[in-house]
């Protein structure tokens, strides 16, 4: 681990030429994945790996510098580098570093670390005998167990220094359905901030490999979806990725802070339904994108991002707050020490609302129920969004009448936050990884059912 | 501990522990990447970064593990983690480590002046990507997000057969967003350049390109939905290659996840389909004279003239159905274990200039941008429908520009359907595993619009 008199040294290298601030992120992580294919494992990983990244600011400027040697020479040198691209002054700038302690709001009690291999294999081989069991229709069956648990310390040049330790594991299951030379899949990835644990707790094997063969033999036998602008109801869960993607990336201060975001300038206004409360938590215990503290050491947050329509925050990182004028928010992540912290989302999701979600496809005449959702992308410049629909069904009069593949929901962020119509009750959280500027992180998606009143449907 | 030392001892370590034979493979690099917006540095990140994997043979499975550091505690954890690996496998495939060969291509991606291209020159690039974009048309906002990057970069394989082989490329290269805004609408448009030769570096083509792509954003309208004729412009059918490349991997025909399995011989796209694996092109950061697995590469025809000739192979996956591997082990990181992927994969090219493809075109769409790669395609199936942005063409010319729309199709169905090949070939984007391709006339696409 990094020790705090190496930190104060490299700290202190970092700021020589004359960067007002500097920071060092130090993490050791160890990773493990299996990986199960044919009904038989296949692939067993075990990984290292540790670093440090330094980042020095002068004013907005900032420079980030990263490497793999952990010694007082390599830190330093690494801390020179940055220093010497920063700024070419010269000032003396003694560090004091306090220790602090952060506050672990995510038990863990079984290190994926400590978990036999046998019991691992256990796990992916009870998803992978429950898909198959499903339906003779199931071809294949791939399922990977992955989990890492990272030690990282955060030092910087106002005093802090603070370690935090973070766990996580996940499993993911892929069904792949044949029959007329045709083949469709389904997959199903519950993961959470925790460790091995979750299997006894929040996640039971079985019926994970059940759901991801389920909705593969369902999509093999669904025709084309229809293109068109339809009426569309949007289920509980990874149904959350429309907010992710349509509005929760242009809330983040590396879109809002270049202008490059529909929703830049327009805190207090009313940006969407008065149905819609959008929130931001990176507080919920044991949630996949949940945190401890950010990746610049800052207290997790829950943060309310619109509240009854109203545009009430963004996600603010160090650097983004300082060209916003803003305080942090508590936001700050990056995939590992290769990258520089930027503001990025935790537990996204739409808050319950009133509606029920039997009445919502009753009352909605012709249109399309999105049951599962794929992933997707968005310019948060435009706002313009596209994610795919993993399992739909065609509704007709107010009845689910047949499931459709290929369905793909397009449109901009700021017209479709106006038009939603319901929100019902039960809130369901969805995992995923989340790519941008600073890497892939873990973040749940997440609402209950929602309906949308017209919505580019794209199919064909 | 000096490098060769360290897997001297590794190598000794894990004979003590039970393993026939082993292998390192290392990956060692730098980077470089700085992005300007509206004059000022944003970001600026430097690095140096190396990695191991470790791997080898016991009681006839392979075990992996891999580690950043390479010190005494490293040797202990590698070999105790892969022996605790290797028991957990299952599966009853044939492993192999390659002895290594007498011959190697030449392959020449590596630049001595990429490497001496000063921090200052690269933000001077920077600057003027931006400058040159934004001054390009009075509707195009002074701001452009604009990056450089570099990178030089190192890998060796190790084994306890002999294998010693090693290869060093490098690479620089930059990308520039600008946004054009009229009337209370914004759209953005985007290039990118890269290459290994500083003096060939045009900013200004890239720029121009970028800023045309935006201020042509603006006047987009939506296309009644239907099926188009459409023209695939070359860095989109890249990658729509790149996307389904996976159908061509024995590893994952065998596992049953590709529906190209058992079709070798059999036509699986139109005529005028010819699909190449070039990992010798130069300049290309993709090529290599050995794969993952230290095996020589060879330029070899997957597709020829629409007929499927083989899959791409690696030594177990050649082993399993009886045939030679075609070179094409891959490890996507040090971490990684081997796979099987192209390294330069591309549509060969015909004479035909892009203005001829507009004109057989006729009446369509020109499409230039595709998103949502990763959520609206699917490999197993070949289903696509994906956002869409282009031109619309009428009589063989430019009429008007469009977003707003999807396209959808299949990947299967599109090889086959594919009407004429252009002549522009183009590898877009720099990467591990590269793809390229010229523009592609499809004779119906389906397209949801308004």
């Amino acid at each position: 681990m990094l020790s705090r008199t190496i930190a104060e040294q490299a700290l202190a290298a970092a700021l020589r030429t004359g960067g007002d601030f500097a920071e060092i992120f130090f993490e050791d992580t160890r990773s493990s994945s299996l990986a199960l294919n044919a009904a038989a494992i296949e692939t067993a990983l075990t990984s290292r790996a540790a670093g440090a990244g330094i980042r020095v600011y002068k004013g907005l400027s900032s420079v980030y510098v990263h490497t793999n040697d952990l010694s007082l020479t390599g830190l330093v040198s690494a801390a020179q580098k940055a220093a010497d691209a920063i700024g070419s002054a010269q000032q003396t700038v003694n560090i004091h570093l306090t220790g602090a302690i952060a506050r672990n709001i995510h038990a863990v009690s079984q290190l994926p670390m400590d978990v036999p291999g046998a019991r691992r294999a256990q796990v992916i081989k009870a998803a992978d005998a429950a898909a198959r069991a499903v339906s003779g229709e199931i071809s294949q069956v791939t399922a990977r167990l992955i989990d890492w648990e990272t030690d990282v310390v955060i030092a910087n040049s106002e005093g802090l220094f603070i370690p935090d330790r973070r766990v996580y594991t996940r499993l993911s299951v892929t069904a792949v359905a044949s029959g007329n030379g045709e083949n469709q899949t389904g997959s199903y990835n519950p993961g959470a901030m925790m460790g091995f644990e979750l299997f006894d707790t929040r996640v039971d094997p079985e019926d994970v490999g059940c759901r991801a063969a389920k909705q593969a033999v369902t999509m093999l036998h669904a025709e084309p979806c229809p293109a068109g602008v339809m009426c569309v109801a949007i289920d509980k869960g990874f149904g959350g990725v429309i907010f992710h993607e349509a509005c929760g990336h242009s809330l983040e201060a590396t879109s809002v802070a270049f202008g490059n975001s529909e929703f830049a300038g327009k805190l207090g206004e009313q940006i969407a339904s008065p149905i819609v409360t959008a929130i931001d938590d990176g507080t919920m215990p044991n949630e996949w994108g949940s945190i401890n503290i950010d990746d610049e050491g800052n207290p997790t947050t829950r943060l309310v991002l619109i509240e009854n329509g109203v545009l009430k925050n963004y996600m603010v990182d160090r650097l983004n707050g300082r060209r916003m004028n803003m305080p942090v928010t508590g936001s700050a992540r990056r995939q590992n020490y290769a990258f520089a912290p930027t503001s990025r989302m935790r537990n996204t999701f739409i808050a319950p609302g009133n509606d029920d979600e039997a009445e919502i496809i009753a009352s909605m005449g012709d249109g399309l129920y999105a049951k599962a959702m794929g992933g997707g992308s968005v310019n948060p410049i435009t706002g313009e969004f596209n994610f795919a629909v993993s399992e739909g069904y065609l509704v007709k009069g107010g009845k689910i009448d047949r499931p459709v593949r290929g369905a793909t929901l397009i449109g901009k962020g700021a017209d479709i936050l106006k038009k939603i119509d319901r929100v019902c009750k039960v809130l369901e959280l969805g995992q995923g990884m989340c790519g941008s500027a600073s890497g892939s992180i873990p973040v749940n998606v997440g609402q209950p059912m929602i309906r949308v009143t017209d919505i580019t449907v794209g199919g064909r | 501990m000096e490098r060769r030392e360290f897997y001297q001892k590794l190598f000794e370590r894990a004979k003590e522990a039970g393993f026939s034979a082993c292998e390192v493979y290392y990956a060692a690099g730098s980077s470089f990447s700085a992005t300007v917006f509206g004059g000022e540095i944003t970001d600026y990140s430097a690095a140096d970064a190396r990695g191991l994997g470790f791997r080898g043979l016991i009681d006839g499975k392979m075990g992996y593990a891999s580690s950043q550091a390479l010190d005494d505690e490293a040797i202990e954890l590698l070999v105790e983690g892969a022996r605790e690996n290797a028991a957990l496998i299952e599966c009853a495939d044939e492993q192999f480590l390659f002895a290594g060969a007498k011959h190697y291509a030449e392959v020449d991606n590596f630049n001595p002046e990429v490497d001496t291209v000063s921090v200052a020159e690269k933000l001077e690039l920077c600057r003027s990507l931006e400058t040159l974009a934004a001054r390009a048309d009075a509707r195009l906002r002074p701001e452009a997000e604009s990056t450089v990057f570099s990178e030089s970069d190192n890998v060796e394989i190790v084994n306890t057969l002999g294998l010693d082989v090693h290869h060093h490329f490098n690479l620089i290269g930059g990308a520039v967003q600008p946004v054009a805004n009229e009337n209370g609408r914004a759209s953005s448009g985007y290039a990118l350049f890269y290459g290994n030769d500083p003096a060939k570096i045009d900013a200004e083509k890239t720029a121009l390109e970028a800023a045309k792509e935006a201020v042509d954003g603006l006047s987009a309208e939506s296309v009644p939905s239907g099926a188009y004729r459409v023209l695939l412009r070359n860095d989109v059918a890249a990658q729509m290659l790149g996307t389904f490349a996976g159908v061509f991997s024995a590893d994952l025909a065998q596992k049953g996840l590709s529906l190209l399995r058992g079709r070798e011989g059999e036509r699986v796209a139109a005529e005028c389909v010819t699909i190449i694996d070039d990992p010798h092109l130069p300049g290309q950061p993709s090529s290599t004279p050995f794969d993952g697995e230290g095996v020589p590469t060879f330029r070899k025809e997957i597709v020829s003239a629409g007929v499927l000739k083989t899959l791409l192979h690696n030594l177990k996956t050649a082993k399993k159905q009886g045939v030679s591997t075609t070179a094409n082990a891959v490890r996507a990181g040090y971490s990684s274990p081997v796979g099987v992927a192209p390294a330069n994969l591309f549509i060969q090219p015909s004479n035909l200039g892009f203005d001829d493809m507009l004109d057989v075109l006729g009446d369509g769409l020109l499409i230039t941008d595709l998103q949502g790669w990763h959520a609206g395609a699917d490999v197993v199936s070949g289903d696509f429908s994906l956002p869409a942005r282009g031109y619309r063409i009428e009589g063989g010319r430019i009429t008007g520009s469009v977003n707003q729309i999807t396209l959808a199709g299949n990947f299967f169905s599109l090889l086959k359907d594919i009407e004429a090949v252009g002549g522009d070939l183009k590898f877009p984007v720099p990467s591990a595993v590269a793809f390229g391709s010229p523009s592609l006339l499809l004779p119906a696409l389906s397209v949801a619009g308004k």
